[in-house]
Order: C-alpha cells, then sequence, then structure tokens
C-alpha cells in the first residue's frame, strides 16, 4: 500500500512538472512585467528579484491603452453575441427543418474560416474600401461577428441535434408556439453549447491580429495591433512595455480555460467532439 | 418538463383578448410555410454579405491586373496570375515551405501530444488537476501575436534566456530568428509548443472515447500494455485522434501571425508561409490582382481540407451509429 502511494505521489509529480514546462515561456514573460528596465535585459537571467509595479503603472498611463482594451472587450464581446443569436435561430432551423442546401451552407461557412487570414482578408479589404465600411465600428463589429458565426453554428447545431424532437412535439401539442419551443424548451437544454461557443469564439476574437490591423482604423485597434506596432515598428523594442502588455493581455484567455474546462475540448473542436477530460 | 406544464394550466377558451391576439400573431407564425426559412433569415444576410459577395470579388479581381496604389486602371488579364503562380519558382517554394512547416509542426505535436497524452490519462486523482491542465493548456490559447513578440524576448541573441542556457550547455549562443539555417526551426518550434497541448487534449478525449468494459477486459485478461493500446485503445480512439491531426492540419496552413511577429517571413524568405506571402504581395505591394488568384489557389486547399475533415466525421458518425 505504501509502495504503490509512493509510486502515485512520483507519477503526479512527474504530470505537475510537464505541465510546468510548458508554461515556463509564458511565466518568463510574466516574470519580465514585474522586472525593472535593467533586469529585463541582464546577464545571466534572473529568476529571482525585487519585483516592481511600475511597468504596470506605464501601460496603463500609456495613451490609448484603455480605449484599446475596451474596444478588444466591446468588439469580441458584442460580436459573440450577434453571432451567437444568429447561428442559434439557423441552427434550430437547420437542425428541425433541414431545409436543402444545410449540408452546402453549414460545409461552406466552416471552409471560409479553415482559409489562412491573410487570404480572406484580400477580398474583404476591397470590399470594405468599395462600400466605405473600412475603419468603421459597425465594419469590424460585424465582421466579427461573421468571424464567430461559423463555430458557434457548429457547436450548436451539434448540441441541438442531441435534443430529442419529442421536446418540440410534446410543447407543441400542448398549446406552445414555435417561439416558446425555441426560447423556452430548447434553449435551456443547449446551455452547455452556448457556453463552449460563447467562451471560445470570445478567445478566438480577442486572439485576432490581423483583421483588426487590416480592416480596423484608429476608433477600433484592439491591444494585439498595439503589440505588433510596439514591436515590428522599427528600432529598439521597449522590452517592459511589450511583456507587461502581454501579461495583462494574457490573463483573461488563461482564467477562462481555467473556469471553464469541461468545454475546453467543444470549443476547440467546434463542437465535433464532445466529453470531458 | 416544469414549462410545459405552465401551458395546461393556462386556458385557451378564458384567455384575455389581449393575449388571444398574441396568440392568435404567434399561431399565424407557426403554421407560415416561411416560418423556417424565417430563421434563416439573419444567416444568409452575413452570409452573402461576408462570404458570398467577397468570394465573388476575390474570383473577378483574380483575373484583373489590378495594383491598388497606382493611378493605372485594373485591366483584365484572365488567366494570367494564375499562370503566374505556376511558373512562379518562388511561389512553389513558399508552398513547399508551408507543406514542410505543416509535417514539422503537426508531426512532432502529434508525436510529442500522444505520448503525453497517454501519460496523463491515468491523471484522474491527480491534486491540484485543474490547475495543472490549465497550466499545461494554457499555450493554446494564447493570442499569437503576444507569443511571436515573446518568443523574440526569449530568443533574443543578447541576453534573451535561451541564449544563456545554450551558452551554459553548447558553449556558444545563437541568432535563432537571424540565422537562415535556425529561423524556420526556431519558428517551427514555438508552433509545437504551441500545439503540442492541443494534440494532449484531442489524444485524453481519444482515450476518453474507449468503452470501460473492455478496458476492465482486458485488466482481468492481464493483457500486455502494447497489445492493449493495439487492439483496445487505437480501434475505438483513431477517429477522434484523426479529427486532431486534420484540425492541426488546417490551422499549421493558416499560420500568418506568429511567423508575422518573430521573423517577419526573414531572413530572407526562410520563414514566409503562404499566409505571410499573401500578406506581402496584397499589402506590401499592393497587388491586389496577383494576391486575390493566390488566395483562390488557398480557399480552395482549404475546401479540400474541410471536405477530407467532415468525411472522416461522418464516417465516424456512421460508424459509432452501427454500433
Amino acid at each position: 500500500m505504501n509502495e504503490t502511494s509512493w509510486r502515485q505521489h512520483l507519477y503526479h509529480g512527474l504530470l505537475w512538472l510537464i505541465a510546468l514546462l510548458f508554461f515556463m515561456p509564458v511565466l518568463w514573460i510574466f516574470l519580465a512585467a514585474f522586472k525593472a528596465e535593467g533586469l529585463l535585459v541582464s546577464w545571466p537571467p534572473r529568476w529571482f528579484f525585487t519585483p516592481t509595479l511600475d511597468n504596470l503603472r506605464d501601460v496603463f498611463a500609456r495613451p490609448g491603452f484603455w480605449s484599446y482594451l475596451a474596444m478588444s472587450f466591446v468588439l469580441s464581446i458584442g460580436a459573440v453575441v450577434i453571432a451567437l443569436v444568429v447561428s442559434f435561430l439557423a441552427a434550430y432551423s437547420f437542425s428541425r427543418y433541414k431545409p436543402t442546401g444545410t449540408n452546402f451552407i453549414m460545409f461552406l461557412l466552416l471552409s471560409v474560416r479553415m482559409v489562412p487570414a491573410t487570404a480572406v482578408v484580400v477580398p474583404v479589404f476591397l470590399m470594405y474600401s468599395a462600400f466605405g465600411w473600412s475603419k468603421t465600428f459597425h465594419g469590424m463589429l460585424l465582421f466579427y461577428a461573421m468571424f464567430a458565426i461559423p463555430f458557434s453554428l457548429w457547436i450548436l447545431k451539434g448540441f441541438l441535434d442531441g435534443v430529442s424532437e419529442r421536446y418540440d412535439e410534446t410543447a407543441l401539442v400542448n398549446g406552445g408556439s414555435r417561439l416558446h419551443v425555441i426560447f423556452r424548451v430548447v434553449l435551456p437544454q443547449v446551455k452547455p453549447g452556448l457556453v463552449a461557443a460563447f467562451i471560445f469564439n470570445i478567445i478566438f476574437v480577442w486572439n485576432e491580429f490581423l483583421f483588426n490591423y487590416l480592416l480596423g482604423g484608429k476608433g477600433t485597434t484592439m491591444i494585439p495591433v498595439l503589440l505588433a506596432t510596439g514591436v515590428n515598428e522599427g528600432g529598439s523594442v521597449d522590452w517592459t512595455f511589450i511583456a507587461s502588455l502581454s501579461f495583462i493581455y494574457m490573463l483573461p484567455p488563461i482564467l477562462a480555460i481555467f473556469l471553464f474546462q469541461k468545454y475546453l475540448l467543444v470549443g476547440m473542436t467546434f463542437g465535433t467532439v464532445r466529453g470531458e477530460v | 418538463m416544469a414549462q410545459l406544464g405552465t401551458h395546461l394550466d393556462r386556458p385557451i377558451v378564458g384567455a384575455t383578448p389581449a393575449a388571444r391576439g398574441r396568440r392568435a400573431w404567434t399561431r399565424a407564425l407557426d403554421d407560415s410555410r416561411f416560418f423556417p426559412s424565417l430563421l434563416l433569415v439573419p444567416i444568409l444576410i452575413f452570409f452573402v454579405v461576408w462570404n458570398v459577395v467577397p468570394l465573388l470579388w476575390l474570383v473577378g479581381v483574380s483575373f484583373y491586373r489590378y495594383k491598388v496604389t497606382s493611378s493605372r486602371e485594373p485591366s483584365f488579364v484572365g488567366w494570367e496570375n494564375f499562370a503566374e503562380i505556376f511558373q512562379s519558382t518562388e511561389i512553389w517554394r513558399t508552398l513547399g515551405r508551408t507543406l514542410t512547416f505543416m509535417l514539422l509542426s503537426v508531426g512532432l505535436a502529434t508525436i510529442l501530444g500522444v505520448l503525453l497524452g497517454l501519460l496523463f490519462w491515468g491523471s484522474q486523482r491527480m491534486p491540484g488537476r485543474r490547475l495543472a491542465l490549465t497550466l499545461l493548456f494554457t499555450p493554446m490559447v494564447l493570442p499569437p501575436v503576444a507569443v511571436g513578440t515573446f518568443f523574440r524576448l526569449i530568443y533574443e541573441p543578447n541576453f534573451g534566456v535561451v541564449n544563456y542556457y545554450a551558452q551554459q550547455i553548447v558553449g556558444r549562443r545563437f541568432d535563432f530568428l537571424g540565422d537562415k539555417d535556425l529561423a524556420f526551426f526556431a519558428t517551427v518550434a514555438v508552433d509545437v509548443w504551441m500545439w503540442t497541448p492541443f494534440m494532449i487534449l484531442m489524444t485524453l478525449a481519444a482515450l476518453g472515447s474507449v468503452p470501460k468494459a473492455e478496458l476492465e477486459a482486458a485488466e482481468v485478461d492481464r493483457l500486455p500494455w502494447l497489445q492493449r493500446l493495439r487492439y483496445i485503445v487505437l480501434p475505438h480512439g483513431k477517429f477522434i485522434l484523426m479529427l486532431g491531426i486534420l484540425l492541426r492540419t488546417i490551422d499549421a496552413f493558416k499560420t500568418t501571425d506568429l511567423p508575422y511577429l518573430m521573423t517577419n517571413g526573414g531572413p530572407g524568405n526562410q520563414t514566409e508561409l503562404v499566409g505571410l506571402s499573401l500578406y506581402r504581395t496584397g499589402f506590401e505591394a499592393f497587388q491586389m490582382g496577383d494576391a486575390s488568384s493566390l488566395a483562390v489557389v488557398t480557399l480552395l486547399v482549404a475546401i479540400a481540407f474541410t471536405s477530407v475533415y467532415l468525411y472522416v466525421l461522418n464516417y465516424r458518425a456512421a460508424r459509432v451509429e452501427m454500433r
């Protein structure tokens, strides 16, 4: 008994070690966010040091930081909410009435989401320029809604197919209207799908860079653009700024997978693989 | 079922006129032949405005010589842009490089992910499991832009932490992202780090799909480990693993942000993948015609990948139903 528990401890210790190894590069940046300027570029690198909050204070005081951060929140949450409403209605129709072309549209939507971002942005850039939608808030918001629709649709359709049509029939026979069926009978049963679609699409929009960089303007810039221009604009890189900004921006996704870990699998495979890890 | 009951409690005949009015309205909606289509209106608007129109635009522009910054009118050139793609050694090299990147990155992430996934199989009772898994899965939910930037710091030739340990172990420093022999592999390494956790996740899902009863039977029979994997785990788990590999392949094909931030395609164009090449053609050289035709090619590749993915998915669904 004692020997098995000893081996058990060793095994768990090994798993923790692997997890920490994968987290190491992120940890290095988290540490860098709390290092004074000179320490960050010191040789040999320092793992132990007196932390300072100056870098974070500096980031908070940067012009534009708060509006960029607010834009990250507004665009990712707003776009995903729109996408969820649109996809839920469509998923219900696809799942229950199976109109002709269902499979084709689902396939096409998914395919477009599988194309490199730069290939998608070329025609959208031309279209937005022609319509005068580039650099506008609604242009960016609706584009990101479209960005989130395919995965939301796939996740929700998968979950709706899992809800037996008997529920719909029972409710209809008992005098419920279709809208009642959709929102009061079926909707509560696909809550896990909604949560997974909500959280993971928000993460995908939150992390997105190229569309925002090429289609957005001053009023719709999110943090990733700030990060990229901070590094790629030539001259010496302000590493303390980059490290603390990355630290702030990476916290929400990490927190999300801690809180919503059981949706991770569904979210990362857009509902095609179900189960828990 | 509580919601269903409320309907029986509320007699239709005795309803107030207002309620009866609303009821008539929803009844009309219910009986309407158009109701299923009505639900589809929002998504169809999105589909047409953000998919169909850009798609037609893309295909249209791909037949033109069109430079955004020049004052010359776009001129129709027919298939010339596509012919250029097929004749350009540069583009073929980029596609080859992208393929190498995909094979290396997906291959390594799969091997590592399957091995670590098997190791994590028995982790159910591990203390602090949720936190450990969060740390383990973190790389795949990070913004590629942030990953690209901070790996520049980590790889930094003068004070980067990797170089410190390289100096300790090998005795010299490397300019990982500036050296033309190393940059490509340094980029692959970051991609593998980022996506191995995803393959671990998929391996765990695949292992979770193996029926408990069969594993217990194997335990009773004292079947050797290798045979358990071969005859019990593999037949059940291979579909989910296959889906994981396919998703990863599609995603690797899309990789753009990471090399853009880490090396901007350089040195030379050692790390210029197809996504980045498109960016350069369209938004640095402003050759929208060339960029569009290349985008059409990548779109076809993506459609092919998606078809394979869905084929495997349906195949699996059919197999599960048969059981």
